[in-house]
């Protein structure tokens, strides 16, 4: 019996450490152990209803399918999806101003790329490198999708789908204009070339199609001239000390390629480059009623002639259309501007938070999530292996494949807000010389100067030689 | 009544003497008014005091959107009025500005004017459908007019299909006049409602006394007409200026300010830097512009009317 005495008073001073120890960490744990696998978490995550994905209808699916799929998974985590209607600038401010407020900050949210840097700058992002390097969709995404929310060593923000450019054009009207099939141009000067046989043989068609003006918003320019500046013999948009770019040969170079095309009556009219009603979709409506034969456009075009998002409907689209690679001016490569829609967790998240944030991304990262996402936003999904998966080449064939294909000629586009003034005026002498042809490159990047230095200071400009 | 009773009355009157000491001619001041003000004033204060001071306030800060003076931010000064004082697209848009609202003023109140006058003469049946059209046009959302005038002024539209030239962009050539003939439409059922009811009240005598005297249509408008109408005009003038200086959404659906900047006015300008920009602070400082240009307006309207 004493055996037994001092046997079970060993277990009751055992069990009451332990308890004292457990009552001691949930104390000090504070939020984090009401984590536990018992504690009831509640995560925000916030998304664009109207923007992001094709229809509206379609995003809606995605996003209650990744919640329910989750909600299962994680019994413990309830998942409040915060859906902010509008254009993208609108989601823009509503975004900026639910970060600006503790109680309202979305745990997790899907934003554009070019808005992480200016999130991070302002600290409503919370570095996420030691949960990328747990998952293994990460170690798939290229280098420069990788590198899309890295600043300053730190990852802020992580890929959800990825939008480039590349060339479409219509198959029977090259071949009336008797060019051959299938066309990859080497050079700038082969699309002027294959546009002026086009206006010469088919006089009632718009020969190319290359975005301008302000209509379609900053990203207006990232379908039209900031690829080809990508393609350009200097590129850069923004320095390393943080300047803005308003002067350089690769800005002539573009504005000079802009000049040919519209002075030569080459481009589209400004009623539809100047349309406020969704001007990028444009080709995808002109190239079905047979009135375009080239377009330098956007991933996102082929996806809007399935059934799914019937922009219009056109079963024949996956034969009539081709589609090349953007050349560079000198003709080595490739060129195209890469944006995406990124994922990035709150700072004021608690950690049971993050990591509930975490396990979504998991979840909405799982390929079939991924490509779904993919086709249903006319993204090109970030792992790489996604690109030949039958479930996405088969959506918009051959589009979706070629675009994967095309992607890792992409170069991402700048994030801060000195940024977004340079594209509008980058937008606005676009417009200038698709409204007045006359208007000569050298002109333009004039304007163009004026414009962003009037807006920046001096300071914050600078040109390239 | 007997003579006792009203030789009572008229003791206990006020004496004419009394009545004498209160003086009419002058502004009296009431304490006790000041407590059945409050309730306005606390209204006021709340509505437009505070939020006017604010917005003031928020001008001369370096306040953004997004980025590292979203929340941490602090009064600078007049270092947004220096950059105002430096930025040529907000002088441009100011003159924008000037535009759109002096030519919608003209045409508002001309072409108001004129159809009432025509409507005055008309039968019955006209006058109620052509009135009914104007006024529908008025009544329609900012959205509705600048989506219906976007498809009939760019190519292949109604104005292109009316003047043979089907492939014309009215819009692009020409955005400035387009935009502003666009918000002329649209005010100006309003404007002929309202003078068709000032000429309405113009006493039928004088226009026949003049008439007997051989007076001309142009004098009997210049001289009777005009000066009676005449308040009724600068109220118009007021609202029409008033209500397009504050018009984003026309413009905004048509043009978003472009091409370019050609429509870029105040209430856009102040838009596009607050939000495209994210410079909050800059936008509330062209906010505070449109406030002083209202207010000249409206002491202008009170000082005339006063006048009057």
């Amino acid at each position: 019996m004493k055996i037994m005495k001092k046997a079970s008073l060993h277990k009751f001073i055992a069990g009451a450490a332990v308890m004292a120890m457990a009552g001691t960490a949930i104390t000090l744990g504070g939020g984090a152990m009401t984590a536990g696998a018992s504690s009831k978490v509640t995560i925000s995550v916030a998304y664009a209803a109207n923007t992001t994905f094709d229809t509206t209808p379609l995003g809606t699916t995605w996003w209650g399918q990744v919640k329910k799929e989750f909600e299962a998974q994680y019994p413990n985590v309830t998942v409040k999806l915060v859906a902010v209607q509008g254009g993208e600038p609108d989601f823009l401010t509503k975004l900026a101003l639910l970060y600006h407020t503790a109680s309202t900050a979305p745990t997790l949210a899907q934003f554009p790329s070019t808005e992480i840097a200016l999130y991070a700058s302002t600290d409503y992002l919370m570095p996420m490198n030691k949960y990328l390097a747990t998952t293994s969709w990460f170690k798939e995404y290229p280098k420069v999708i990788q590198n899309e929310g890295l600043i300053k060593g730190n990852i802020y923000a992580v890929s959800s789908g990825e939008n480039n450019v590349g060339l479409y054009y219509d198959k029977a009207i090259l071949t009336k204009a008797g060019i051959k099939l299938p066309w990859q141009p080497k050079t700038w000067q082969d699309i002027i070339t294959a546009a002026q046989a086009i206006k010469k043989a088919e006089p009632k068609v718009i020969p190319l199609w290359l975005n301008a003006g302000t209509a379609a918003g900053p990203n207006g320019a990232g379908y039209g001239i900031l690829n080809m500046l990508a393609g350009s013999s200097t590129p850069t948009i923004q320095t390393s000390s943080g300047k803005m770019v308003v002067s350089s040969p690769g800005i002539l170079q573009a504005l000079n390629f802009y000049h040919t095309v519209f002075a030569d009556g080459l481009g589209a009219p400004t009623s539809q480059l100047f349309s406020p009603n969704n001007a990028p979709n444009i080709p995808s409506t002109d190239f079905f009623k047979g009135t375009l034969g080239i377009a330098v456009s956007a991933n996102f075009i082929g996806g809007n002639w399935t059934k799914q998002v019937s922009f219009p409907y056109w079963a024949q689209a996956s034969t009539a259309m081709g589609v090349a690679g953007l050349p560079t001016a000198s003709g080595k490569g490739y060129a195209s501007t890469l944006s995406g829609w990124d994922y990035g967790i709150s700072s004021g998240a608690s950690a049971a938070q993050a990591t509930a944030a975490e396990n979504f991304m998991n979840v909405a990262q799982e390929s079939t999530n991924l490509i779904d996402a993919g086709n249903w936003a006319g993204w090109v999904p970030p792992v790489q292996s996604d690109w030949t998966v039958p479930l996405y080449t088969n959506f918009a064939a051959p589009f979706n494949e070629e675009f994967g294909k095309l992607l890792p000629y992409s170069t991402e586009l700048p994030s801060s807000s000195n940024y977004n003034v340079w594209v509008q005026g980058m937008e606005q002498v676009s417009g200038t010389i698709a409204q007045t042809p006359s208007t000569t490159g050298a002109q333009a990047m004039a304007q163009l100067k004026q414009y962003v230095t009037n807006q920046l200071g001096p300071s914050e400009v600078t040109t390239l030689k | 009544m007997t003579v006792t009773a009203i030789l009572s009355d008229v003791a206990t009157a006020p004496h004419v003497g009394d009545l004498w000491k209160t003086r009419h001619d002058k502004t009296r001041f009431q304490w006790s008014s000041l407590a059945l003000l409050t309730p306005a004033f606390g209204l006021l204060a709340v509505l437009f005091l505070i939020p006017m001071g604010y917005a003031v306030y928020l001008g001369l800060t370096n306040l953004t959107l997004v980025g590292p003076t979203a929340i941490k931010w602090g009064f600078t000064g007049t270092q947004n009025l220096v950059r105002m004082k430096s930025d040529t697209e907000f002088w441009t848009s100011l003159w924008t500005t000037g535009f759109f609202i002096a030519g919608s003023i003209l045409g508002v109140v001309v072409i108001g004017y004129g159809l009432a006058s025509l409507l005055m003469r008309a039968r019955p049946w006209m006058r109620i459908i052509v009135g009914g059209i104007v006024v529908i046009a008025w009544m329609m959302p900012a959205v509705t007019a600048g989506m219906t005038w976007y498809a009939s002024t760019t190519g292949g539209g109604t104005f292109g299909t009316l003047t043979g030239l089907h492939n014309t962009n009215f819009l692009d050539n020409a955005p400035l006049l387009i935009v502003t003939l666009a918000n002329i439409w649209s005010m100006t059922g309003f404007c002929m409602l309202v003078m068709g009811a000032a000429l309405r009240n113009i006493p039928s005598e004088a226009i026949e006394a003049a008439v007997v005297e051989n007076a001309s249509p142009w004098q009997r408008f210049r001289l009777i007409v005009l000066p009676l109408m005449r308040p009724t005009i600068i109220a118009v003038v007021l609202l029409v200026a008033l209500l397009s200086l504050a018009n984003f959404s026309l413009i905004y659906i048509m043009t978003q300010g472009g091409p370019g900047t050609a429509t870029n006015i105040l209430p856009l300008y102040s838009y596009e830097q607050a939000f495209t920009f994210n410079n909050l602070a800059y936008g509330a400082l062209i906010g505070n512009v449109m406030v002083i240009i209202a207010s000249i307006f409206g002491v202008l309207y009170v000082r005339i009317a006063a006048r009057s």
